[in-house]
C-alpha cells in the first residue's frame, strides 16, 4: 500500500511543463528562443502582464500573435472577468482576424467572478482541442491553488495557458514565464505602422531574463525584433540651439 | 371570528370568498361588504390578492403534475387534470383520489373533487356535488338534476333560459336543437354536447407536454444530491432507449423534482447539439446544480424526479471514431458544460452581421446557439471588395466621449483625453468615413474615424461625431473614442 502510493507521489509532484511537454513554440527570434530554450513551453502558464491598464490591450495583441504562432488556425478560448469586458471592451472580431486569427474558432466566455473564470478556463483545458486558453483579468489577488491546477491541466492537454493581467502583479508565480508588456510606438510612415510591444521577460524558469521589443507582422503572422530596425534616439531635424551657435 | 376575503367589483367591496364559519352565519360570495358587515359587525376581513392566488394555484397545478402531464388552471380557483391513461400508476382512479385529496388535507387545503368522462361534467360535478365523485359514463344522469349554470354558460344566457322556464339541465337535454339555437346561440348546445362527450374539449395544458418523459417515484424520500445525479443517471438511460428509436436528441432537457411537501422544483439544461448518451446528460446537470444560486432545498425530501425532454432535434445514429468529427463533439461537451454553469449568454460565438455600423456589425451570441463560420466567410468577401480600413482588436461596448483638439477642423485629433488620462497624438490614419443610418429616424450622423498613435505607442480608434460642415459656432463637434488596437 505505502508502496503504492510512494509510487505514485512522483507523478503527483512533477512539475508541470519541465518534461514531457510536447515540443516548444519558436518564437522566430533567436535571441529570444535560445534563453526559452527553443520556444515558449507548450503544456505550460505564461503569465503576462500588461505595464498599466491602459496597454492592456497591446498584451493582449502580444498574446493572440503567440496564439496565432501556436497552431493553425488555432481554437481558442478567451475567458475574461466581467470587469475587464468593460473597461477595455470586447474582443472584435474583424480585429482579430485581421490579426490571423478566425473569429468562428473563438469561444469567448465571461465570468463574473475570478473563481469562475479559473474553474472555466481548467475546464477547457480538458477539452484536447483546444489549443490555447487566455485568461484575462484585472488588478487583484490570484488564487495559487487554482493557478497550479491550471498549470497541471496545460501540462496534461499540452496547450499554452495565458493569464492576462491588467497590471504586473507582485505576487510569487508558479507560471513558467512571466512577462510584462507594453505599447511600443511603431515606425510611422504616413501613420501608424505595425502594432509593436516592449516585452520584458522577468521570469523565465528555464533561463536567462530580457528585454525586447517586438513587432506584429500581419501579412507573415509572426514577430520581427524591432531594437535594431528603429535607432534608439528620433534623429532630431530641428536644432534651435545649433543654429544660435 | 368568521373570515371573508373581499374585493373590489366595480366601485363596491364585495365578498369574494368565505370560510366555513362565515358560511354558517349566512354570508355568501356575491355579498357587498357594507351589507355584510350590517348583518355581522364582527367579522374578519382580507382584501384579495389575486397575484398570489394564481401564483399558489400554479403551485398546485405544478405538483399536479406527478399525476398527469395534462395539468390545466381552470379560472381562479380550479385545476384540471386529463388522466387518462395515468391512473393505473397509482391502481385505479379511486386510489388516485384517495392519494390527492389526502395531500391537499394534509396541505390544508378545502377542495371538491370529481372524476368523470368529459371536462364539462367533471367540472358540474366538482363544483356541485360534494365531496369527491366519480362518474365515468354516467354523464347524463349526473348532469341532468344540475342547473344550468353548471353548463358554464355566460350568466346573461343561463338567465335567458331560465327566463322561459329551463332551468336545469335536464330541461334541455331532450329539447329539439334548432330552435334552441336560434333562440340562444350555438354556445348553450355546445357546451351541453361537451359535457355530454358528444363533441371534443381540448385541455391547454400551463406547461407544453414534453415529448419523452422518464419519472421515477420513491418509496423513501430522497435528499442528498449524490441521489438526485443517481437517479437522473437511470432516468436519462431511460430516455435514451425512448430517444434512439425515434432517431432524436435532446436539446433541452428539464429535471422535475417534486418534494414531499408539495414544492416543484423545476432546472432546465441546454445542449448545443442533439444530446443522448445519458453519461453527458448528467454531468450538465452536475454543472447545473453546482451553480445553483440558491442550494437544491430538500426539505424532507423528493418522493419523485422527473426528466423530461422538452425540444428535440433529429438525430442521425452516431458515426464513432471519426478524428474530426469526435473533436467538435468534445468541444460541444466542452460548450454544454460552461453553459450549464456559468450560463448560456456567458459562453459567446462572434457572429458577422450584415451591418456596416461597427458596433452592430458583429454580435457575441451563445455558442450553445451559433454553429459553423457564423457569417465569416461573407464578411472577408466584404472587407476585400472594399478593401476594409483596419479594425481595432477590442471594441468599446459603446463608444465613450473624449475631449480632443484638432489641428484642422476636419483632421485628426492633435491630443485628447480619455478616463482622464492626456494622450498626445503623434501618428494618424484616416478618416474613414462610415455613414450612419439614414434611412433610420433613431440613426445616428455619420463618422470620420481615425487610427492614432500617441507618445506611448498606444494605438485608438477615434471619431468624430457629425460632419464638421453641419457644425456651427455653437456646437463643437463632439469626439469618440469607440476601440484600441493592439
Amino acid at each position: 500500500m505505502i508502496e503504492q502510493l510512494r509510487q505514485r507521489l512522483p507523478n503527483l509532484q512533477r512539475i508541470p511543463g519541465i518534461e514531457d511537454s510536447p515540443g516548444p513554440l519558436p518564437l522566430g527570434i533567436d535571441a529570444i528562443d535560445t534563453i526559452l530554450g527553443g520556444g515558449l513551453m507548450r503544456g505550460a502558464l505564461h503569465e503576462i502582464a500588461a505595464t498599466g491598464e491602459s496597454h492592456f490591450t497591446a498584451a493582449a495583441g502580444f498574446v493572440l500573435g503567440l496564439t496565432v504562432l501556436s497552431a493553425s488556425p488555432p481554437r481558442l478560448f478567451w475567458t475574461s472577468e466581467d470587469m475587464a469586458l468593460t473597461e477595455s471592451g470586447a474582443p472584435h472580431g474583424a480585429g482579430l482576424d485581421a490579426f490571423g486569427l478566425a473569429p468562428e474558432r473563438l469561444v469567448t466566455v465571461s465570468a463574473a467572478h475570478r473563481r469562475d473564470l479559473l474553474w472555466a478556463m481548467e475546464e477547457a483545458l480538458h477539452c484536447r482541442t483546444v489549443n490555447a486558453v487566455i485568461g484575462e483579468m484585472r488588478a487583484g489577488e490570484l488564487d495559487q491553488v487554482a493557478v497550479r491546477r491550471l498549470s497541471l491541466a496545460a501540462a496534461e492537454n499540452g496547450a499554452l495557458v495565458f493569464l492576462l493581467r491588467a497590471v504586473p502583479p507582485t505576487d510569487a508565480s508558479t507560471a513558467a514565464t512571466r512577462w510584462i508588456v507594453g505599447a511600443a510606438p511603431s515606425a510611422i510612415v504616413h501613420g501608424p505602422g505595425m502594432p509593436r510591444v516592449a516585452a520584458q521577460l522577468v521570469r523565465n524558469r528555464r533561463g536567462r531574463l530580457g528585454s525586447w521589443i517586438l513587432e506584429w507582422s500581419d501579412r507573415d503572422g509572426r514577430f520581427i525584433l524591432a531594437t535594431h530596425t528603429q535607432p534608439v534616439a528620433v534623429p532630431t531635424l530641428n536644432r534651435p540651439h545649433r543654429q544660435v551657435a | 371570528m368568521p373570515l371573508v376575503i373581499t374585493g373590489k367589483h366595480g366601485n363596491a367591496e364585495v365578498l369574494t370568498a368565505v370560510d366555513d364559519a362565515a358560511e354558517k352565519i349566512g354570508l355568501s360570495p356575491g355579498l357587498a361588504l357594507a351589507q355584510a358587515r350590517a348583518m355581522h359587525p364582527n367579522i374578519d376581513t382580507v382584501t384579495e390578492d389575486t397575484e398570489a392566488d394564481a401564483a399558489l394555484l400554479e403551485s398546485i397545478a405544478d405538483w399536479c403534475l406527478r399525476y398527469t402531464p395534462l395539468v390545466a388552471c381552470d379560472a381562479s380557483d380550479g385545476l384540471l387534470l386529463d388522466i387518462s391513461g395515468c391512473a393505473h400508476l397509482y391502481g385505479g382512479e379511486q386510489e388516485l383520489v384517495a392519494d390527492l385529496s389526502g395531500w391537499l388535507e394534509r396541505a390544508g387545503f378545502s377542495y371538491s373533487l370529481a372524476i368523470a368522462g368529459t371536462i364539462g361534467a367533471a367540472w358540474a360535478a366538482a363544483h356541485y356535488y360534494k365531496p369527491a365523485c366519480y362518474a365515468c359514463g354516467e354523464e347524463r344522469a349526473l348532469l341532468e338534476p344540475l342547473s344550468l349554470c353548471a353548463l358554464r354558460l355566460p350568466s346573461a344566457t343561463a338567465a335567458g333560459l331560465a327566463r322561459v322556464g329551463l332551468k336545469r339541465i335536464g330541461d334541455i337535454i331532450d329539447l329539439p336543437r334548432a330552435p334552441l339555437t336560434a333562440r340562444f346561440g350555438p354556445e348553450v348546445l355546445r357546451q351541453l354536447d361537451r359535457a355530454l362527450g358528444h363533441e371534443h374539449e381540448p385541455l391547454t395544458p400551463r406547461i407544453p407536454v414534453a415529448p419523452y418523459v422518464a419519472e421515477q417515484r420513491f418509496a423513501e424520500s430522497i435528499a442528498r444530491e449524490e441521489d438526485v445525479l443517481a437517479i437522473i443517471g437511470r432516468l436519462a438511460r431511460q430516455l435514451q432507449f425512448a430517444l434512439e428509436r425515434r432517431g432524436d436528441g435532446a436539446r433541452r432537457i428539464e429535471l422535475a423534482l417534486f418534494r414531499t411537501d408539495g414544492v416543484v422544483r423545476r432546472i432546465a439544461a441546454g445542449t448545443s447539439r442533439p444530446l443522448r448518451d445519458p453519461g453527458e446528460i448528467r454531468a450538465l446537470f452536475v454543472e447545473r446544480l453546482t451553480a445553483l444560486t440558491d442550494v437544491l432545498d430538500p426539505g424532507f425530501g423528493f418522493d419523485m424526479a422527473r426528466l423530461s425532454v422538452i425540444i428535440t432535434e433529429p438525430c442521425p445514429p452516431e458515426q464513432i471514431g471519426i478524428g474530426s468529427q469526435e473533436n467538435e463533439a468534445e468541444l460541444c461537451r466542452l460548450v454544454d458544460r460552461l453553459s450549464a454553469r456559468l450560463g448560456p449568454h456567458r459562453v459567446r460565438r462572434l457572429t458577422a452581421q450584415d451591418s456596416h455600423i461597427p458596433e452592430v456589425a458583429e454580435t457575441a451570441l451563445p455558442a450553445q446557439a451559433v454553429d459553423g463560420n457564423a457569417g465569416w466567410p461573407a464578411f472577408r468577401r466584404y472587407r476585400n471588395e472594399i478593401e476594409l480600413s483596419p479594425r481595432p482588436l477590442r471594441l468599446l461596448a459603446r463608444p465613450e466621449p473624449i475631449e480632443a483638439v484638432a489641428e484642422v477642423p476636419d483632421g485628426p485629433p492633435l491630443r485628447f483625453r480619455w478616463r482622464r488620462a492626456l494622450h498626445e497624438v503623434i501618428a494618424a490614419e484616416g478618416p474613414e468615413r462610415i455613414e450612419g443610418v439614414w434611412w433610420s429616424e433613431h440613426g445616428g450622423p455619420a463618422r470620420d474615424y481615425f487610427r492614432v498613435e500617441d507618445k506611448s505607442g498606444l494605438r485608438f480608434w477615434l471619431f468624430r461625431a457629425g460632419l464638421y460642415r453641419d457644425f456651427t459656432q455653437e456646437t463643437a463637434p463632439t469626439w469618440f473614442l469607440h476601440g484600441t488596437f493592439a
